[in-house]
């Protein structure tokens, strides 16, 4: 591809094409010029049009493909064609700096942009020059152009804000230092000098300003890793200046846009960040400077407005006093009464009110507003910065600070008491300082958990919160009710029980409120005052002292669902969740109601499932419904299929993803309440439930093993008989998961529950293959995992179906191959299984193989028996070997894969722990001496003469004391 | 320079039992260059002689005005006279004009090619004031910069320097003791040059109970210097030869004396295992602890940063460290006023903390863990980092009762505190110790309670605003933290549904930021 005037014709046609609307124009031409980018010079073509094109559409068109072309092309991968030969990556790299600098802002972005791509990877040894030229062009006086600069040096050297130190790193950094701190200290100095020059000059100013900015950002990335000798030398210059700047105050530069913010605040925020940099990591250096930089920015702060164009810089300078406040050697600078007053009163109590922005949220955006204001996703806002400088004082000054809110609390609430309809945002400043000032520690679960002991947090309660919810209209002053309810929540482990019980038919009327925030906020109190706990951990409301409001709480529940807004509000359906699970029996009497409502909302957010925790709390809901009910009347289960099958049948046949591991879960629970044989509507559904489809979404797969095991639970005699020939099937689900490094713990419960549930007969012809499967994946790819659900099953195997058995089914698949399981899997490896049930499964197992296997007592097997004894004993007694190989460390492996499918996602759905031993062994050490005594009676002396011979001497003991617990001894 | 101010220092010597691999990578990152600014060693590299007075007797004192104040050009034809008065006379001119306390002119000196006459003068044994005058002329000279010590070595001055050693002149001897030290202090190579010179044995043969104090500072400090530097190190047979006389030095009483014996020492142990246990073995380890607690920040900051190296070594030998006593002493470092020391008792610490269980039992034991935490609140930065360090050697080599002993001393608040400074690699160690209690704390069915008491400090929030991190490791460290350990609050084990709707699990994510 030539460097010709055709071929920039071309160029320009395909270019316009480009941004044709009609995809049958638009998409030929980007496949054209994908395929002719290969083509040496088809980069300097486009930079050539970017610069000379006469249609300046086609000049930032050309920018765009450029920068998208050295996006997908500059990087070189090993192993991989370089895709730009060296003569054009030399010419970009020589032209593309002064190209960048004399284009119009638009195209100097995709410049800028495409610069520090190719910096990232070339600079500093491949393109050696580009510190060069651009410090060069600070001397030019253009600040367009040392603007254009800046920029870029901004993009190349940000990194080191984020990077771990390395040679490599801290090489490019010291390059950096040598070549561009002078220029850059010195360009500093000029600029702040033209900007009082240029004083009056608005234009000129924002460039200038731009530039401070620009500057101010660079010193962080230069400052970051380490204080730099030539910053720690140039100290003074630099943070003179900044000080100057913060106090720095222009008309000219002021903007009217109340959102965004100006060139002043975000060069003020930037230097906020500067000095917050110094302080935390090089105090030493800087001890000196920092009194006037808290000086500086508190006075910044007294004197900047509410806008929220300010809110960034505000949080940033608040963050900075809070860190350096609670510093032990800058306590000094606080502890002067009057500068404590002054911080409380000018910088804390104007940064916690309720702003107009605020107001809108709480009306207009509720959902944001709630998880800013209980969720604690408000990192960023000028309250949580006053909270965090409110805690921060505390640390050293908690006596004056509380005092002096006190005041403020107490002025704040008369201005509201004078006249409530204007003033009421005083009173939630109160309760918001008061909230603040009191909440030491705080957790979502309990609330407040340490509060500051000089608030009187009931008192307040009683006075002024309680006041407000009983109010008869629950809509008046929606915000100030939210407060009170949020008080409640949060100090709901201060506030004592009676005061509480107070409120919860209060909360249960708020439910009622237009007001998204306040309704929202009722059924989250009660959620949470429903989970709290008392002594002897049973919760700390009964049912019996909610019983009087049962038929309330339900209904307002359910019609707060009605409510605009609230048709998906998750706390709202947490809290029915949770008032079925306190209230249990007393809800029976609504069920069929409750039931009817719960299953409309089903059917209605199936339709597009969109809120997943809303989802949850419905299905665990429904859950708890069916096991209320269920216990008191399993017949009545027949009543929930008939209710919930239609709905269940449709997300089924609609294949709503969201909600199949959910129906799958309510079956389960459903088909486990049936007492006697399984029901014909179930095994319908069975062969249905083998389709690989189902399969494929891993989603589905605990969901799937779980309810296969309740029918092979209830139903393995029906399947064995009606269903024989699924049986191929439903090996093929195992063997589908036993291959996977994620799931083959599914597939191993799916296995256990055949082996202990299924008639032996029905699965003897395919007992040699599954075996076979799970050498193949031993030897395939041999993890932690796999092997400890491998134990559980063998062992399982081994009580099922007799220790010789698995002697046999071994040896047949290859003979001595039971020795090399003991020798290589099960004697170095038992220590590793986790679990009650599990260990358990283990020990009964491996005492059958001891005693109840003639092969152990007179082959080749023999010297096996008394290291498998003494890894059996280890078993009891040892730590769990929790050890992962190395290599494993970073493969996704599930927590605890137990026998029992221990992932329970719906709570209320959940099974009970099965321990298949159960009643067979109690206590498996004793089962393991009565064992041991009865296999000595039947070849007496050879057991002792095995133990005493290579057993440790601390095995011994611990075995001596298992034969003296059961009273028996070796003969 | 053995300054642990350099943190790669650190690194590299670091002894590191982790399990976490991640970890234990980063520790092999060692950089060896410096963006700060080069911290004056403690100890003095070279010196120059500034004392104005004159050792003579006043007869031979020079008069008034008379050769203190030639000119260059004068002091140039003095010393090539031929004549032994002028000589000297010249020649006391310019180690005058040497020791001038502002800017002395050595560049000129050695420009006007003085060296050779001087190193001339050396020799002429029959004339020790103009031997001793040359001699201090000489050691000005090589107290300038490396180019100027360069000249005085190429001049030719070492060997007969070493000569001198042996001379009546006690000072005579004491100057070229002074000479030999400002130029084995430049660097390795003149180091051991003065060294392959045979000067140790000399040095120490002026070594005896009768000694005067002053020299016997003056020898002591050219021995620290012929121990200084590594790359390489100092041959073992020097150090063979040296290590008796410092482990005789070190029972001195004068500070003096002692700090330039625990520079010497310090030298010596920032090394290999090897070099640490020439050292160790001849048993100076009671002593150096016994000086940590010395008065003088002199001697107690060489001393603490020797066992400090010590304590690199092998597990042997931190346990001989302990044994000494050095668990005793650090609380009460670790509470020192100086940020300074504070600093390197909580590197030693940090290297106690990366040996075995038993170590990190002793250390539980002394009662460190307070004053340890303390600094995680209230220190410098750098003290902090080094206490952030100790923890994390703590964590992954503790056992289960060591780590809840640990989360009971407090240390969660100031971790937590630490999670938002402004270093990456400090906070990723940080979320690692998180990942690595919780984990603990998991199989001890704790969970629960830990991660209220992270919450209550404020870490939730902390660790979600590092998922965003642009640092991917930290963005990742702090992802998998929330997922795996603060997925959804739940009393009654409610809800995985991240595992249960695999296919989406992004929605967590997205509805909580």
């Amino acid at each position: 591809m030539e460097l010709s005037d055709a071929n920039l014709q071309t160029l320009t046609e395909y270019l316009k094409k480009t941004l044709d609307p009609d995809p049958a124009i638009r998409r030929p031409a980007e496949k054209f010029l994908e395929s002719v980018e290969g083509n040496q010079n088809y980069p300097l073509l486009l930079l050539t049009l970017l610069e000379k094109s006469q249609d300046n559409v086609i000049k930032v068109c050309a920018s765009v493909t450029f920068k998208n072309y050295i996006k997908r092309n500059w990087r070189i991968v090993e192993d991989e064609p370089n895709k730009i030969c060296e003569a054009d990556r030399v010419a970009i790299k020589a032209n593309i700096v002064h190209l960048m600098l004399s284009s119009p802002e638009q195209i100097q972005k995709q410049l800028s942009d495409a610069i520090s791509i190719i910096g990232r990877e070339d600079f500093p040894q491949k393109w050696p020059d580009l510190l060069t030229e651009m410090v060069n062009r600070f001397q030019s006086g253009d600040f367009h152009v040392i603007n254009g600069v800046l920029r870029t040096a901004h993009s190349l050297f940000k990194r080191y804000r984020h990077e771990f130190k390395s040679n490599e790193l801290w090489t490019e950094i010291k390059l950096v230092l040598d070549a561009f701190a002078l220029p850059l200290t010195n360009l500093f100095k000029a600029t702040i000098e033209l900007c009082s020059t240029h004083a009056n000059d608005a234009s000129a100013l924002r460039i200038l300003f731009s530039s401070l900015i620009l500057i101010s950002k660079l010193f962080y990335s230069l400052n970051f890793q380490d204080l730099p000798e030539f910053f720690e030398d140039n100290m003074e210059t630099w943070m003179d200046n900044f000080h100057t700047l913060l106090t720095l105050d222009n008309k000219l530069l002021q903007t009217d846009d109340e959102e965004e913010a100006g060139l002043l605040e975000l060069l003020k925020s930037q230097i906020c960040d500067n000095a917050a940099l110094y302080a935390q990591k090089y105090d030493e250096e800087f001890q000196r400077y920092l009194p006037r930089f808290v000086t500086a920015i508190w006075n910044l702060l007294v004197t900047t407005g509410q806008e929220v164009k300010y809110d960034l810089l505000v949080s940033n300078a608040i963050q900075f006093l809070a860190s350096v406040c609670e510093r032990p050697h800058y306590k000094n600078l606080f502890e002067d009464q009057n500068t404590l007053t002054s911080i409380c009163e000018k910088v804390i109590v104007p940064n916690m009110e309720f702003r107009a922005a605020d107001e809108e949220a709480f009306e207009d955006n509720s959902e944001e507003y709630i998880r800013r204001d209980l969720e604690g996703s408000d990192i960023d806002t000028r309250r949580r910065a006053a909270c965090d400088l409110v805690r921060g004082l505390c640390k050293f000054f908690e006596g004056p600070v509380t005092g002096i809110f006190s005041g403020y609390v107490n002025s704040m609430l008369q201005e509201y008491a004078k006249n409530p309809s204007v003033n009421w945002k005083h009173k939630d400043a109160a309760i918001y300082l008061v909230t603040s000032l009191a909440s030491k520690a705080q957790t979502q679960k309990h609330g407040i958990t340490q509060a500051n002991e000089l608030v009187n947090l009931t008192e307040f309660f009683v006075n002024h919160i309680l006041p407000d919810l009983k109010s008869a209209n629950v809509n008046e002053f929606p915000v100030l009710k939210a407060d009170g309810i949020k008080y409640i929540m949060i100090f709901r482990n201060q506030v004592p029980k009676e005061h509480l019980i107070v409120s919860i038919p209060l909360l249960i009327n708020h439910l009622q409120a237009e007001s998204i925030v306040v309704h929202t906020y009722a059924a989250h109190a009660l959620e949470r005052l429903f989970t709290m706990r008392g002594p002897n951990n049973a919760t700390l409301f009964t049912a019996a002292e909610i019983a009087p409001f049962v038929e309330i709480l339900l209904t307002n529940l359910f019609k707060a669902l009605t409510l605009p807004g609230s048709s998906e509000n998750e706390y709202i359906m947490k809290a029915i969740m949770r008032s079925f699970s306190l209230l249990q029996e007393a809800i029976i009497p609504y069920i069929a109601t409750l039931i009817t409502q719960l299953t409309q909302k089903l059917l209605a957010v199936s339709k597009n499932p969109s809120k997943p925790h809303f989802n949850h709390y419905m299905f665990e809901a429904i859950c708890l419904s069916i096991r209320i009910t269920c216990k008191a009347n399993p017949a009545a289960v027949v009543n929930f299929e008939e209710a919930l099958f239609l709905a269940f049948t449709e997300i089924l046949q609609n294949d709503v993803q969201e909600f199949i591991p959910y129906v799958f879960q309510v079956m389960s629970l459903l088909l486990e309440t049936h007492k006697n044989d399984i029901p014909s509507s179930y095994m319908a559904l069975f062969p249905h439930l083998l389709q690989p489809v189902l399969w494929e979404r891993t989603g589905n797969i605990p969901a799937l093993v779980r309810l296969l095991q309740a029918f092979l639970e209830r139903g393995s005699n029906t399947i064995a008989s009606a269903a024989a020939d699924k049986i191929p099937g439903l090996l093929g689900v195992f063997q589908k998961l036993i291959a996977s490094k994620a799931n083959d713990h599914q597939g191993f419960y799916l296995l256990n529950s055949i082996i202990e549930h299924m008639p032996p007969e029905s699965v003897d012809q395919y007992r040699k293959q599954i075996f076979i499967l799970l050498f193949q994946r031993l030897q395939n790819s041999k993890t932690t995992k796999f092997i400890k659900s491998f134990l559980v099953f063998i062992n399982l195997y081994c009580i099922k179906y007799g220790a010789l058995a698995l002697q046999e089914i071994f040896d047949g698949i290859q003979p001595k191959m039971f020795g090399m399981v003991l020798e290589k899997i099960i004697i170095p490896e038992i220590q590793k299984v986790s679990g009650n049930v599990e260990k358990k499964i283990c020990a009964v197992g491996i005492t059958k193989l001891l005693t109840e296997c003639p092969p152990m007592m007179d082959t080749e097997y023999t010297k096996l028996w008394t290291p498998l004894l003494q890894s059996l004993i280890g078993l009891f007694e040892l730590p769990e070997d929790d050890t992962i190989p190395d290599e494993e460390h970073f493969i996704d492996i599930e927590d605890t894969p137990g026998y029992q499918t221990a992932f329970s996602q719906l709570a209320f759905a959940g099974k009970k722990e099965h321990d298949p031993v159960g009643q067979m062994v109690n206590n498996p050490k004793i089962h393991l001496a009565q064992s041991l005594h009865k296999l000595s009676t039947a070849c007496p002396g050879r057991v002792p003469s095995m133990v005493s011979t290579s057993l440790n001497a601390e095995a011994l003991q611990y075995l001596q004391g298992y034969l003296q617990a059961a009273s028996v001894t070796l003969l | 320079m053995p300054t642990l101010d350099v943190p790669e220092e650190r690194l590299r010597k670091f002894k590191y039992r982790g399990k976490d691999a991640s970890m234990r990578r980063q520790q092999r990152m060692a950089v060896s260059l410096e963006l700060r600014k080069a911290r004056k060693d403690e100890q003095t590299l070279k010196r120059r002689n500034i004392i104005n007075s004159c050792p003579y007797p006043p007869s031979e004192k020079p008069a008034k005005g008379m050769p203190g104040s030639l000119t260059l050009g004068e002091i140039i034809k003095g010393v090539n006279s031929s004549d032994p008065a002028l000589c000297f006379q010249a020649t006391q001119a310019a180690r005058k004009m040497l020791s001038r306390e502002r800017n002395p002119p050595l560049k000129l000196v050695v420009e006007a090619g003085l060296i050779p006459r001087l190193v001339e003068f050396l020799k002429s044994s029959l004339y020790p004031c103009l031997q001793f005058e040359a001699a201090w002329a000489l050691t000005n000279i090589a107290s300038g910069t490396s180019e100027q010590t360069r000249a005085v070595v190429e001049g030719g001055a070492i060997r007969p320097l070493v000569e001198l050693l042996s001379s009546s002149s006690v000072t005579v001897c004491e100057q070229a003791v002074w000479a030999l030290g400002n130029i084995a202090g430049d660097g390795p190579e003149f180091r051991d040059i003065v060294i392959s010179s045979n000067a140790i044995p000399h040095l120490l043969a002026l070594i005896s109970s009768t000694t005067p104090i002053t020299f016997l500072r003056n020898i002591t400090w050219t021995l620290s210097n012929l121990c200084r530097n590594k790359n390489p190190y100092p041959c073992e047979k020097a150090v063979k030869q040296m290590l008796p006389v410092l482990f005789y030095l070190l029972q001195h009483q004068d500070s003096e004396i002692l700090s330039d014996t625990c520079w010497a020492l310090s030298y010596l142990t920032d090394g290999s295992n090897e070099r640490i246990s020439q050292v160790v073995n001849t048993g100076v380890l009671p002593r150096l602890v016994e000086l940590m607690t010395s008065s003088e920040l002199s001697v107690l900051t060489p001393s603490l940063r020797t066992v400090g190296n010590i304590v690199t070594g092998t597990d042997q030998q931190t346990q001989m460290a302990i044994d000494a006593g050095m668990l005793k002493v650090l609380p009460q470092l670790l509470r020192h006023a100086r940020p300074a020391i504070q600093k390197e008792a909580a590197w030693a610490l940090s290297n106690v903390a990366a040996g075995p269980r038993q170590h990190i039992q002793q250390l539980i034991a002394h009662d460190i863990l307070p004053p340890l935490v303390a600094l995680l609140k209230n220190g410098e930065f750098k003290v902090q980092k080094e206490a952030v360090w100790t923890v994390a050697n703590f964590t992954t080599g503790a056992n289960l009762d060591q780590l809840i002993q640990l989360v009971h001393s407090g240390v969660l608040e100031p971790l937590v505190n630490l999670l938002t400074v402004p270093d990456v690699k400090i906070v990723l160690i940080i979320l690692d110790v998180f990942a690595y209690i919780l984990q603990a704390a998991e199989k001890l069915s704790e969970k629960e309670n830990l991660c209220l008491l992270i919450e209550e400090l404020g870490g939730i929030d902390r660790i979600e605003a590092l998922q965003l991190h642009e640092n991917h490791q930290i963005g990742q460290t702090a992802l998998n933290i929330i997922e795996k350990h603060f997925g959804e609050e739940e009393d009654e084990g409610i809800i995985l549904l991240d595992q249960l709707l695999d296919q989406d699990n992004e929605f967590i994510r997205i509805t909580k930021n």
